[in-house]
């Protein structure tokens, strides 16, 4: 089922929580949406559901209006941030309440109840735990079992508030895997919150950056990142270092650091900033025609297969660099911490005067 | 963290602590069954079945009865609204709700007199429709609900509070309507602080003197609950009578406190329920 907003507006007070969004999302998709607290996910969220009335603008589920259909009637399936199982209840007592809430008329039988759980249980691979309480459940089991309470009535449209937030890093990662599994197993429409890029990126079909209440890009985890649409949305995507200095038409300076380039980004009185991704660097011991951006070398971070370094500018204003190396090109480089170095930029990101994104440069 | 006492001016506290309840609390309660047994088993039976003392017995329970449903609804309907709702005025209602335990028993009484005494207007009203309001039943009610009408409210709100209401919203998405969602959630997850609720209303409610005294006139083997008769037995120096309903009173509490202890307990497991899982197992999906 294909869930479209139109132009949603949503006040709290003097507080603009949702301005004028639209979205569209195709039948069958697994759609991120992606932001830090405060820019109005959840609340979006909310409004898909029911749970809350948006001040202006309508929901669609499948080219139907259901902006004033009430949450019981709109086939939804949500799960909660803290999960929200009922305490009271076993995990088969859960995932049967939405079926035991039925009308008469339309209530299974008791066997068919019991199977339906099982299968479902099966589903989420906790049909051994059936007779547990919530309170006896970790962090991941109960965000399963949300999962399988949630899917029992055969939603349209699945919905998620940050599903992975309370969990520990590890299991994190496999659960968002399982969940992607189950997607294509299943494939039911579905949206999730979340405020963490690298789930985010990982786990959607479609990735919706938003901020303050805005939606600032709707496109493929790729795209969003290969392309960022708004300054905010390179910035919220990974780690970057913001070099700020002037450029006289041929050259960039801050302090004795030096990149040749050619750009027409810069504002009139010459201030050029410049967005540089910690991957996309070279260090080397000497600066070149090109690049002369000296750093000394700080603390370094081995994890996996980068090596994550920190670089002090060297007589020019930057805050601390952070540049990621392979761990081949961290040995092949044989440095110490203390050791004066040379950045060299492969791409960097120019960015307007009015704070937007000029295009993009290599020093050459 | 509490830390176990390690100098002498620690135990000392703790000692005068001791010393200062068995003083103050449980000396006159066991006085007071010194007294009522003083003059042997047979003076007990004799002034337990006088007709003022079952009287009094029974008017105290039916006011009780009375008085606990009636708070019970009121303070669920209270608790509902200030911890469900955002709207103008929630703070107020929340302190409005204490007014009982900030104002003396013996104040809302003489308010209830003058409201519903027979020279104001509503009073006159009701009597004209036969039905006598004050230095009756129903006006000894009225001040018992008006007393104890905090209790219930009070437990629930901070639970309630703490408990969020994430857990109605998925019952309501799972299709539940909002009666059900009331019925098959809310209610579970707060049946332990009712009781509370309800255990604490019932112990103010058979033991209010105050407001009942003021609006009862006191009339024998009519309008005596068994604290009015306490205070009009010693005042007939009929000594061994008054301490025996004062025996029955004090034999009430001491269940009320037993009761209470069990759920606070059950009160404060239901609400850790869903802290700390019990299980750590592997976590592979």
């Amino acid at each position: 089922m294909s869930i479209r907003v139109e132009q949603i507006q949503k006040r709290f007070g003097d507080f603009t929580a949702l301005n004028d969004i639209n979205l569209d999302v195709q039948e069958g998709q697994l759609v991120g949406l992606l932001g830090p607290s405060g820019s109005g996910k959840t609340t979006l969220l909310r409004i898909i559901a029911g749970l809350e009335k948006a001040d202006q603008g309508r929901v669609l589920f499948h080219g139907q209006d259901v902006t004033d259909l009430d949450v019981r009637k709109r086939k939804v399936g949500f799960v909660f941030q803290q999960y929200a199982l009922f305490r009271h209840l076993t995990v088969a007592d859960n995932v049967a309440f939405g079926l035991r809430m039925l009308p008469r008329k339309e209530r299974p039988a008791r066997s068919a109840i019991r199977q339906r759980v099982n299968e479902l249980l099966d589903l989420v691979q906790l049909g051994h735990l059936a007779g547990r309480y919530p309170a006896q459940l970790s962090g991941g089991q109960k965000q399963r079992v949300a999962l399988a309470r949630a899917l029992a009535l055969k939603p349209d449209v699945l919905l998620l508030d940050e599903p992975f937030g309370a969990l520990d890093a590890k299991v994190r990662k496999e659960l968002r895997r399982w969940l992607r599994h189950l997607h294509e197993q299943i494939s039911v429409t579905s949206i999730f919150v979340t405020h963490d890029q690298e789930e985010a990126m990982e786990v959607s079909d479609q990735v919706v950056v938003m901020s303050q209440g805005r939606i600032e890009q709707m496109a493929s985890p790729l795209t969003v990142y290969e392309q960022p649409a708004s300054r905010f949305v390179f910035d919220f995507l990974g780690h970057i270092n913001a070099l700020k200095g002037h450029y006289d038409g041929r050259s960039w300076q801050a302090g004795n650091a030096q990149l040749r380039l050619t750009t027409e980004g810069a504002c009139p009185d010459g201030e050029l900033t410049l967005y540089l991704r910690p991957h996309e660097a070279d260090l080397r011991k000497n600066p070149s025609d090109s690049a002369n951006l000296p750093v000394k070398l700080g603390a370094r971070s081995v994890f996996g297969g980068t090596v994550t370094l920190e670089l002090e500018a060297l007589g020019w204003p930057a805050a601390v660099m952070e540049v990621e190396l392979s761990r081949d090109a961290w040995q092949a480089l044989d440095a110490q911490p203390g050791d004066t170095l040379f950045v060299h930029p492969r791409q960097l990101q120019t960015v307007t005067c009015d704070g937007n994104l000029g295009p993009r440069v290599t020093p050459a | 963290m509490h830390e176990r006492p390690r100098h002498w001016h620690q135990w000392l506290l703790i000692l005068a602590a001791f010393a200062a309840v068995a003083i103050l609390l449980v000396m006159p309660l066991a006085l007071i069954f010194t007294e009522a047994f003083s003059q042997g088993w047979a003076m007990v039976q004799q002034n337990l079945t006088n007709p003022d003392m079952l009287g009094a017995i029974k008017l105290t329970l039916i006011v009780a009865l009375i008085t606990v449903p009636v708070n019970l609804l009121f303070g669920i309907l209270l608790a509902w609204c200030v911890t469900r709702y955002e709207f103008r005025g929630r703070k107020l209602l929340s302190t409005l709700i204490d007014i009982p335990f900030a104002m003396s028993p013996v104040v809302a009484g003489l308010c209830y007199l003058v409201v519903y005494g027979a020279q104001s207007v509503v009073g006159n009203w009701f009597s004209g429709m036969g039905v006598q309001l004050m230095f009756a039943l129903p006006g000894m009610v009225m001040v018992t609900v008006f007393v104890t009408c905090p209790y219930v409210a009070r437990v629930l709100i901070p639970l309630m509070e703490s408990q969020g209401q994430h857990e109605e919203e998925a019952a309501i998405i799972l299709g539940a309507s909002g009666w059900q969602a009331f019925w098959y959630v809310t209610l579970p997850k707060i049946r332990w602080a009712l009781l509370y609720g309800v255990v604490l209303t019932n112990a103010r409610a058979v033991g209010e003197f105050g407001a009942v005294s003021v609006v009862s006139g006191l009339i024998r083997g009519q309008t005596l609950t068994l604290p009015l008769l306490v205070q009009m037995w010693n005042q007939d120096y009929n000594t061994v009578g008054a301490f025996t309903a004062a025996g029955l009173l004090a034999a009430m509490a001491l269940v009320t406190l037993l009761l209470k202890t069990i759920l606070e307990w059950a009160t404060q497991n239901t609400s850790q329920d869903s802290a700390e899982p019990t299980v750590t197992e592997q976590d592979t999906p």
